[in-house]
């Protein structure tokens, strides 16, 4: 039963893909997108609660070329805490996103006018998303999550290239060359593993000889740097802000970037076998892509490129948390892991506000906003409470998940542990300082001219601020009691 | 019903209040008078939870969450301390959103929405920083009260002054919060608990392992709550924030919000600390950094023309002097408990103090702003005349701050001042500083003398006549400045309840019960069974000045038989206008804005650019993506040119490759 309800996760929104992308009015295929999403949610949740002690393994398919030289079958479902969270994140995010944009791409929309071409082609990719992510979430072994991975790849070079002019054609192809390039040492990784041990799941690392494990985890950590926009291979994902806004709150918050997060989660909590070169290697980079990140923060003009780079070091924590994990600290592991919860929702909070921003606006630019508070004063609430979540001021999300990052890392022996503490605090503080900085900018002070706008985002879109508002909140009160049961 | 059920429930009347309050935000006087309900509903049920601590003693401990994932449990309890604060939030909330209810209808543009739910989360968020005792739950609710005080501080949107100060306000306080946190995680890796306690065994394994580490730890504790309290430099924000919010709102900050500074310095060096030469070196910091603060800031003081941002001065003045007496209390507690017990004592009263009659200073500002429409001191004027109920309760608040007998301010002053002086037998410089402080003392009397002159006496600088302001303006503050009154006369009273909160933090310390420290009342005896005992005996004062008052009044002007006679003031004999004639109050004290010209220096804080080769540096896709790509590019062009489209060279490739494959295979095989 449990089994199928997985299975069905991904089914019915890849059929439901092309249902939506086969219907002729737009009424009915907003309704039908909305319907599969809001579907894949309530069998999420069936699943996340009917699932005993998280430890469900049961496989689907094989493939019959394969399943001698295999010790286990291709194809399969798993759920785990780690899966659960995953799964919670990308389906309620994946609901709100179809949610949202059934009223952002709208003719109304000031900043891209979307009429009803094209919207065919939106939601077939967009739902196709959204199964990819939860494959992805669920896949039991290397080679089916090496599948889902590039078919996240696929969808997201269709939607950063969704408005089909010269800037977005070319920052879709940037981020589909260069994330497959990783997908590439993905792909050795899994033969590797494939030749040496003949097993492609996720335990079979443990198995491998101490040297081969660490290049195998290196090529691993390759193609989650450049999934999760890491240095350095981060310079595709601001490019990406081509998309449309949706689908950025989608790629940054719940889908794409968080799928390399979660490879490496995988790869050191599958039998916590991780050479500690690696994971140090993988901490440092995380540590340099923070301070990488924030260095960029300060020259952004365009709202949504500040919001990427904020994701791009917030991918940092979420990393740092795994490699202490990998070095010994499950508190700073399940902190790494709540953080994608946590950042995942304050992040779509901050990347709807831009959005409602720029649907009412036409504009993204940081320099030409001002004084929107009065007009819009549920968007910028939703902003302020994104700001102070994203950041890290209790009680919002992502202070949770960052103080368990910090407590795992002061454990750490040799002195390490308060320098990584220090230097974390002070990238939250100058990312704090600034994102408030830019809130203030955007919502407060004199009106400018082209903030003379008279409402909010429609109903629906404000909905989703209102919910996400929430989320920000209580995000923590459903992730910790989910990350609690890592490691144990 | 047990004490933590009753203040649970209040505290949670306090937050359907301010749901109450935002849902009602669209309608002005329905969500001032719901938060006001709900205010006086729960701050009666806050109010039976302090009689009952102290009557029944502290409440047992109560774990209200458990957080599994880094063994955290968030643990409420009542103790004496955390009862005296909470009485005072209490008090000072019902009365700052009472005023705000009438206030608020100034700000036309702006939706109380945004006003009454956020100070109403503060107070919330205020009752949860003293009823906690365990550090991740007290971390929450100090950031929460930060925000909500954060949103009040930015209410009035369009103005950038206010952008900025809310912004330097966030930054600074999240800085030493985030400092504290650090310092909180690394005791906590020694004992994996948050509980105050199990830190408290930390400190002591620490002090004794690693004292170089346990100082850098307390540092950041004090930081913390020395950027809270205000204390210069780290509390420059204070000057820029406190102006910026509301009349109502700024009441509020300093009579309950900067306190918590005290709040959290008692906590920790009283009760986190173990009592240890280190509570001693840091009692001289503490005394140290209080008169360094009240000496700048009181001075910086004098110079200001707004109105609020000269009380925001003195907030850090006053701070100062209650850092001088806890700083001394801590300095003094080993080597003398009845000294150090002052000292705290001094401390401890001058805030309660301060909680009253700041708030009544912030709320007569507010009402000067409500009715003449301007903080400046120059512009307003002859109040007096039109607002004789808030001039009244202004320059009783006025007097009481200026530590003029027989008010609060006063009393506790004179605490200050006799503990440093009896200390001062065995401490000689400790004298040194109790002057300063008492010279301080004249200058906040000047200041507040030319408030009074500049706003309520003298003549109206424009023609147009105000009113008193509504009742529900004047109630708080006649109530603020009759507390202030009656401390003053009865100082024994409220020090009852200090005393209680200030030994309960130190049972094993031995410190002297209350008669002995302070005599039995109704005034004040300082350390009675010492040599010199010290005496300030309040009602014989009042007394005294009430008949010399009377005396003068109706003996000399009755017999003397002037009468009074209201005409221009005279310009020797010059036709001038009333506003040339007029002495504003920026022309007071030049000669001292001239000597302590450079006292409070403003610093402008501009961050380095990043060089620009590092910049380059960053930017992979310059030097390494996109020269990758172009190589792969170039690469595909070379082959692709293999292909010609004729026949023979297509065979003569398949030669070649042919040949490679058998040279591999033989190369593998042999």
């Amino acid at each position: 039963m449990l089994s199928a309800a997985l299975v069905l996760m991904v089914v019915v929104p890849a059929f439901g893909a092309v249902v939506a992308g086969a219907l002729k009015g737009d009424g009915p295929r907003w309704a039908l997108s909305v319907g599969v999403a809001a579907l894949v949610v309530l069998i999420g949740i069936y699943a996340a609660l009917a699932a005993p002690g998280y430890r469900y393994h049961a496989a689907v398919g094989t493939l019959p070329w394969l399943d001698a030289m295999l010790d286990g079958p291709v194809f399969g479902v798993m759920l785990d805490p780690l899966a659960a969270v995953m799964l919670l994140v990308a389906t309620v995010i994946g609901l709100f996103t179809v949610l949202y944009s059934t009223h952002y791409l709208r003719e109304k929309n000031r900043e891209h006018a979307t009429g009803h071409e094209g919207q065919a082609r939106y939601y077939f990719w967009l739902l196709l998303f959204l199964a990819s992510m939860v494959g992805v979430a669920v896949s039991p072994n290397f080679l089916q999550l090496l599948i889902f991975w590039e078919l996240t790849t696929l969808c997201s070079w269709a939607l950063i290239s969704f408005y089909q002019d010269e800037r977005s054609l070319r920052s879709g192809f940037k981020a589909l060359l260069m994330t497959q390039a990783g997908g590439a040492f993905f792909l050795v990784a899994v033969l590797i593993l494939f030749v040496s041990v003949g097993s492609v799941e996720f335990t079979a690392l443990a198995r491998l000889p101490d040297g081969l494990r660490l290049w195998v985890f290196i090529l691993l950590m390759i193609a989650a740097w450049a999934k999760a926009a890491q240095v350095p291979f981060h310079t595709w994902l601001p490019d990406a802000m081509a998309a449309p806004t949706p689908i950025s709150a989608y790629l940054h918050a719940a889908a794409m970037v968080k799928a390399g997060v979660y490879l490496m989660a995988r790869s050191v909590s599958a039998g916590w076998a991780v050479p500690p070169a690696g994971a140090i290697a993988l901490g440092v980079m995380a540590l340099a892509t923070m301070f990488i990140a924030l260095s960029y923060y300060f020259v952004q003009d365009d709202l949504k490129r500040l919001l990427a780079y904020s994701t791009i070091a917030h991918l940092g924590y979420v990393l740092l948390g795994v490699a202490l994990g990998g070095l010994g600290s499950i508190i700073a592991f399940r902190g790494g892991v709540l953080h994608i919860v946590c950042h995942g929702f304050s992040k779509a909070t901050l990347f709807f506000c831009a959005g409602a921003l720029a649907y009412v606006t036409g504009t993204r630019s940081i320099a030409a906003l001002g004084g929107l508070a009065r007009s819009m004063p549920l968007t910028a609430t939703a902003f302020f409470v994104g700001v102070l979540a994203v950041a890290g001021v209790p009680p919002f999300a992502c202070f949770w998940s960052k103080f368990m990052i910090l407590a795992g890392a002061i454990e750490l022996r040799g002195g390490i542990g308060p320098v990584l503490v220090v230097l974390v605090l002070v990238e939250s503080l100058v990312s704090f300082a600034w994102m408030l900085y830019v809130g203030q900018k955007v919502f407060l002070g004199p009106v400018t001219r082209l903030a003379e706008v008279h409402s909010d985002p429609p109903p629906a879109m404000g909905a989703v601020l209102l919910l996400l508002v929430l989320a920000c909140l209580l995000a923590p009160a459903i992730g910790i009691p989910l990350v609690e049961m890592i490691g144990r | 019903m047990s004490t933590l059920g009753l203040l649970g429930l209040g505290v949670s009347l306090w937050l359907a209040g301010a749901l109450a309050s935002l849902l009602a935000g669209h309608r002005r006087a329905a969500s001032g008078w719901l938060s006001v309900a709900f205010l006086v509903c729960g701050g009666l049920l806050l109010a039976a939870v302090v009689v009952r601590t102290f009557t029944a003693g502290p409440s047992p401990e109560a774990v209200l969450l458990r957080v599994g994932a880094i063994d955290a449990d968030l643990v409420v309890r009542v103790d004496y301390l955390s009862a005296l604060f909470l009485a005072i939030t209490s008090f000072i909330a019902v009365l700052t959103a009472l005023f705000s209810v009438e206030y608020m209808s100034r700000y036309r543009h702006d939706s109380v929405a945004k006003y009454f739910p956020l100070l109403l989360v503060l107070f919330v968020s205020i009752a949860g920083v003293v009823t906690t005792a365990d550090f991740l739950s007290f971390l929450v609710c100090w950031e929460l009260m930060t925000v909500a005080s954060f949103f009040l501080v930015i209410f009035e949107r369009e103005s950038r002054e206010g952008m900025r100060a809310g912004l330097k306000y966030f930054v600074v306080n999240q800085a030493a919060t985030l400092g504290m946190l650090a310092g909180g995680l690394v005791l906590w890796s020694r004992v994996d608990s948050f509980h105050f306690l199990a830190l408290r065994d930390a400190f002591g394994a620490l002090l004794g392992g690693q004292p170089a580490l346990a100082h850098l730890v307390i540092f950041l504790f004090f930081l913390a709550f020395a950027t809270k309290a205000g204390v210069l430099p780290m509390g420059s924000w204070l000057p820029d924030a406190y102006p910026a919010a509301p009349s109502g709102a700024t009441a509020a900050f300093g009579g309950t919000m900067t306190k918590l500074g005290i709040y959290g310095l008692l906590r920790v060096f009283l009760e986190i600390v173990p009592l240890s030469p280190a509570t001693r070196a840091w009692g001289l910091v503490v005394a140290l950094a209080g008169v360094g603060s009240l000496f700048v800031g009181t001075l910086t003081a004098l110079k200001q023309d707004d109105v609020k941002r000269l009380m925001s001065f003195h907030v850090i003045g006053q701070v100062g002097y209650m850092f001088l007496g806890i700083g001394m209390g801590l300095f003094l507690l080993a080597r003398s408990p009845m000294l150090g017990l002052l000292g705290l004592l001094a401390g401890v009263f001058h805030m309660l103090n301060h909680s009253l009659y700041k708030s009544c200073l912030f709320l007569g500002a507010g009402a000067v702003y409500y009715r003449a429409g301007s903080r400046s001191l120059s512009e307003v004027g002859g109040l007096g005349r039109y607002m004789p109920v808030t001039a009244l309760c202004a320059g009783t608040a006025a007097l009481a701050i200026a530590g003029v007998p027989p008010l609060n301010g006063f009393a506790s002053k004179w605490m200050i001042y006799a503990t440093a002086v009896k200390a001062g037998e065995q401490v000689p410089w400790l004298v040194l500083l109790a002057i300063v402080a008492i010279f301080i003392s004249l200058v906040t009397l000047a200041s507040f003398i030319k408030y009074l002159a500049g706003a309520f006496m003298g003549s109206r600088t424009t023609e147009e006549p105000v009113r008193e302001v509504p009742a529900a303006m004047l109630v708080p503050q006649v109530a603020l400045a009759l507390t202030c009154v009656v401390f003053g006369l009865v100082p024994l009273m409220p020090l009852r309840y200090v005393h209680a909160a200030v030994t309960g933090l130190l049972p094993e310390a031995g410190l002297p019960d209350l008669a002995a420290a302070l005599g039995d009342g109704p005034g004040l005896q300082m350390a009675v069974g010492m040599p010199d005992v010290a005496v300030w005996a309040p009602l014989p004062v009042a007394a005294a000045l009430v008949v010399l008052g009377l005396f003068s009044y109706y003996v000399i002007q009755r017999a003397g038989g002037a009468t009074v006679r209201d005409v221009p003031a005279w310009t020797c004999g010059e036709e001038e206008e009333s506003t040339a004639a007029h002495y504003p109050a920026s022309s007071f004290y030049v000669p001292f804005k001239h000597a302590f010209r450079g006292i409070y220096p403003q610093v402008r804080v501009t961050p380095p650019p990043l060089p620009v080769w590092l910049r380059r540096v960053f930017d992979v896709d310059r030097w390494l993506h996109s020269p990758t790509v172009r190589m792969v590019g170039r690469g595909a062009s070379g082959v692709s040119r293999t292909h010609v489209g004729i026949p023979q060279v297509y065979l003569l490739w398949i030669v070649l490759g042919a040949v490679a494959v058998v040279a591999i295979l033989l190369g593998l095989i042999g």
